[in-house]
């Protein structure tokens, strides 16, 4: 397979291979490239789920927004789910952002990332150890873990059930040393049931963006003269009152539909339609694919 | 004279057209004729016409007999030509007196032994002779189905010998002789939980909206459909007939429609677009016309024939459908309210909790909601996501008010419509939907809010307010205020 035109391979020893991928147990001895070599440094790596909840996308979304934003490398694997949303919310933030693959770099897997992997190819960087041309095959992806685990100074884990491949990518990150930082998820949700897990095995929990930029700090990612404006990831509920303070609090805790909410807070289904409506147009609370309602997109 | 005529109908959908039976029995080799672009069926009548007469004591002339079916150049159809070709043979032959058919229609199979059989649109035919101004001769059987259409002159007969010194006396109808009992209904309160799909079910009630449910396999989406015909209005007179029709032309019973019980029409998913809305050779009536002032209920809609779902949009704009075929166009009224069902993904399970149940990519789940199609979703007003109950929910039985107290609220709000100048909210659009909608600045400023949020085409606006304006039916407000747009807004489709 002939290199395409962008790309580039990088052995092992030879001036620009990062420093943070010599951590590693097992450093690739090559690396194949699509896109920008300057990004091969520390960053952050963000992992979770291929099936995820609302909460988890936008956990993604925030963490790994905010962090590109400030300029921190977002390392994931270009999959459904958590790692789309990572790569997606660093693009659109126009922040840096890696994408390790577990097939050759210029092959797009999974078939519903193209689109994206075109944009990190043009925007970002694409770099796997498989040569060009690979196809992917089952065993290459806990393989490639390791590469994300390592190119990251701490792994941010936002959404992750069991079993999980996460736990491959944490367990990496754990056996060199690498902060393993989780955002915590609903004891009743299966999809959260991994995630919570590793806190209870120690994994740092991330509650605030000001958690991530302590992390992010101590790890001399980020400057730290510099002042950032950190959001708030609750809901801003002051303007709203009544039955539908009432409705958004119970919503913003646990995504429910229409008919549950009116049931768990004891009202009558009307008002819970004509309230979520109004919660809607604030922008707050959103309809979920699945029909639930719960915490718009947390920005 | 050896020639007699004798008037009856041939049937276009439910439109009767006059036609002319002519019998000549004159001299020759004896033969037996029938001409006029008959059937199959027409053509076997021979026999039956045959047997019946020497069955019933008359003589069956030893002669040359030519019957035309006028006018010749229109597709006759079925077995009702048997008892006017008879009556025209006798009459031609004097063996019944000839003054006796004058200004009467007949329509009714013969049996071999004389007895004289019922055929299907026998409504159909009680309206065409209504409108001529003629009697109507035809099997016994049928008398207490055509009582229902006023002004009728029906001299209905158990057997052909019965007509040998003319008719038998009309019967201005023994009115509701045996009162008919429409099968009991299910009722709402059977079903625990799902106080948003019952409100939903009220809406469409109250405004003759569409329906969508969308949810897991045995959340009760079939369960509250099915239940939908309880809390509609019963059929006013009018309405109650034009359903009846279709029913009679189609061979279904028309005593529920006839008693006011709005007909429920529930298709199986491998129906065929002839089956569903119409057609065949020669073109019959579908489901969707079966369900005229009615409920049509589609279960499993990702699973119909994409071309059978397309077809519907036809009936779903403009009430009727209209069956071109190489021997015509032939139109069945076919306005009905639409409840679909369907699962999220084709597993099912999609959103459901337990998130591992389901099986379904993003691009599978996609494609199946695909399968809908745009069209079709465009004309759904109200959808509304079904999910299974928790058992401690379910274990706590049924819960709200029963069919008859919604009923109820759904005639008020229906009254409350009918004091509004102009057509019902669900044909409505555009300005006149707005002037119906009468919306303070408030409610104005909510719905371009609303459309502007969930990037509501121009058709979405007006099915927003096509349903708001049907929940303030259900208040009894003349105005539509902010929290009837809200509660609207909540009913909008979830899948695109």
């Amino acid at each position: 397979m002939s290199v395409p035109a962008s790309g580039w391979e990088l052995r092992i020893g030879e001036p620009g291979y990062p420093a943070c991928l010599l951590d590693s147990l097992r450093p690739p001895r090559v690396l194949y490239g699509m896109g920008d070599p300057r990004l091969l440094r520390s960053g952050l790596g963000v992992i979770g789920s291929r099936k995820t909840s609302p909460y988890g996308r936008s956990c993604a979304q925030l963490f790994a927004g905010w962090a590109a934003e400030q300029g921190v490398v977002i390392v994931s694997g270009a999959a459904m789910g958590c790692d789309h949303e990572a790569h997606r919310a660093a693009i659109d933030a126009e922040g840096p952002t890696v994408a390790v693959l577990g097939c050759g770099p210029d092959i797009d897997y999974p078939p519903a990332s193209r689109k994206l992997l075109a944009e990190i190819r043009e925007q970002g960087l694409v770099v796997s150890e498989q040569p060009w041309g690979t196809e992917p095959t089952k065993w290459m992806f806990p393989q490639r873990n390791r590469i994300i685990a390592a190119l990251g100074a701490a792994l941010l884990v936002v959404e992750a059930g069991l079993p999980s491949g996460t736990f491959s990518t944490a367990d990496h990150a754990a056996d060199i040393g690498r902060p393993v930082l989780v955002v915590p998820g609903s004891i009743f949700y299966p999809g959260c049931t991994g995630c919570n897990r590793l806190l209870r095995q120690g994994a740092t929990p991330i509650t605030e963006v000001s958690d991530l930029a302590d992390e992010l700090r101590s790890l001399d990612l980020l400057d730290t003269a510099h002042d950032m404006g950190l959001p708030d990831v609750r809901l801003a509920l002051s303007p709203v009152r009544g039955r539908d303070r009432e409705l958004a609090l119970a919503l913003a805790a646990n995504p429910m539909r229409p008919d549950d909410a009116a049931y768990a807070l004891g009202m009558d289904l009307v008002g819970v339609a004509r309230s979520l409506a109004a919660l809607e147009a604030t922008g707050l609370i959103t309809r979920y694919p699945d029909g639930r309602y719960g915490p718009a997109r947390a920005r | 004279m050896t020639q007699a005529v004798i008037g009856t109908f041939a049937l276009s959908g439910v439109e009767p057209l006059a036609v002319e039976v002519q019998a000549d029995v004159g001299a020759g080799l004896p033969s037996f004729a029938v001409v006029g672009l008959g059937d199959t069926a027409v053509m076997e009548s021979r026999d039956r016409v045959r047997a019946a007469l020497r069955a019933s004591g008359f003589d069956f002339p030893s002669a040359r007999i030519v019957v035309n079916l006028a006018p010749a150049p229109v597709r006759k159809h079925g077995t009702g030509f048997d008892l006017p070709i008879a009556l025209s043979i006798l009459a031609a032959t004097g063996q019944v007196p000839r003054t006796a058919l004058e200004g009467v229609r007949a329509v009714g199979e013969l049996a071999l032994d004389g007895r004289v059989r019922a055929v299907p649109g026998a409504l159909a035919h009680a309206v065409g002779a209504v409108a001529r101004g003629e009697a109507l001769v035809g099997a016994i059987e049928c008398e207490s189905a055509v009582a229902a259409v006023p002004s009728l002159v029906y001299h209905g007969t158990a057997t052909l010998a019965a007509l040998r010194l003319g008719l038998p006396p009309a019967s201005t109808c023994q009115r509701h002789a045996r009162v008919y009992q429409p099968p009991p209904t299910p009722d709402l309160s059977d079903v625990a939980g799902q106080e948003g799909g019952k409100r939903v079910l009220e809406i469409s009630a109250a405004g003759g909206l569409n329906v969508l449910f969308v949810g897991p396999p045995g959340a009760g989406k079939t369960m509250l459909a099915r239940r939908l015909p309880g809390i509609l209005p019963p059929l006013d007179p009018a309405e109650a007939l034009e359903t009846a029709i279709v029913h009679s032309v189609a061979g279904v019973d028309e005593r529920p429609a006839l008693a006011g019980v709005r007909p429920f029409r529930a298709p199986h998913h491998t129906a065929s677009t002839a089956g569903l809305v119409g057609g065949g050779v020669p073109p019959r009536a579908g489901e969707a016309s079966l369900a005229h002032n009615g409920v049509l209920f589609l279960d499993e809609l990702a699973e119909f024939g994409p071309a059978a779902l397309q077809a519907l949009r036809q009936p779903l704009e403009d009430g009727a459908v209209r069956i071109v075929r190489a021997e015509g166009r032939v139109t069945y009224p076919s306005r009905f309210t639409l409840v679909a069902a369907m699962n999220p993904c084709p597993c099912g399970f999609a959103g459901v909790a337990a998130l591992k149940d389901c099986t379904c990519t993003d691009a599978i789940i996609a494609r199946y909601q695909a399968r809908i199609g745009g069209p079709l979703l465009d004309r759904i007003d109200l959808s509304y996501r079904i999910d299974r109950l928790e058992p401690e929910r379910l274990l706590q039985g049924p819960s709200g008010p029963d069919s008859a107290t919604i009923r109820e609220r759904v005639v008020q709000a229906g009254e409350f419509a009918r004091t509004r100048p102009g057509p019902p909210v669900r044909l409505l659009s555009g300005a006149e939907l707005l002037a119906a909608c009468r919306l303070p600045p408030a409610a104005r400023r909510t719905v371009m809010a609303c459309a502007k949020l969930y990037e509501l085409s121009g058709r979405g606006v007006t099915r927003l307010l096509r349903v708001a304006r049907t929940i303030a039916d259900l208040d009894r407000s003349v105005r539509v205020t902010v929290e009837h747009v809200r509660e609207a807004a909540t009913y909008r489709a979830s899948i695109r």
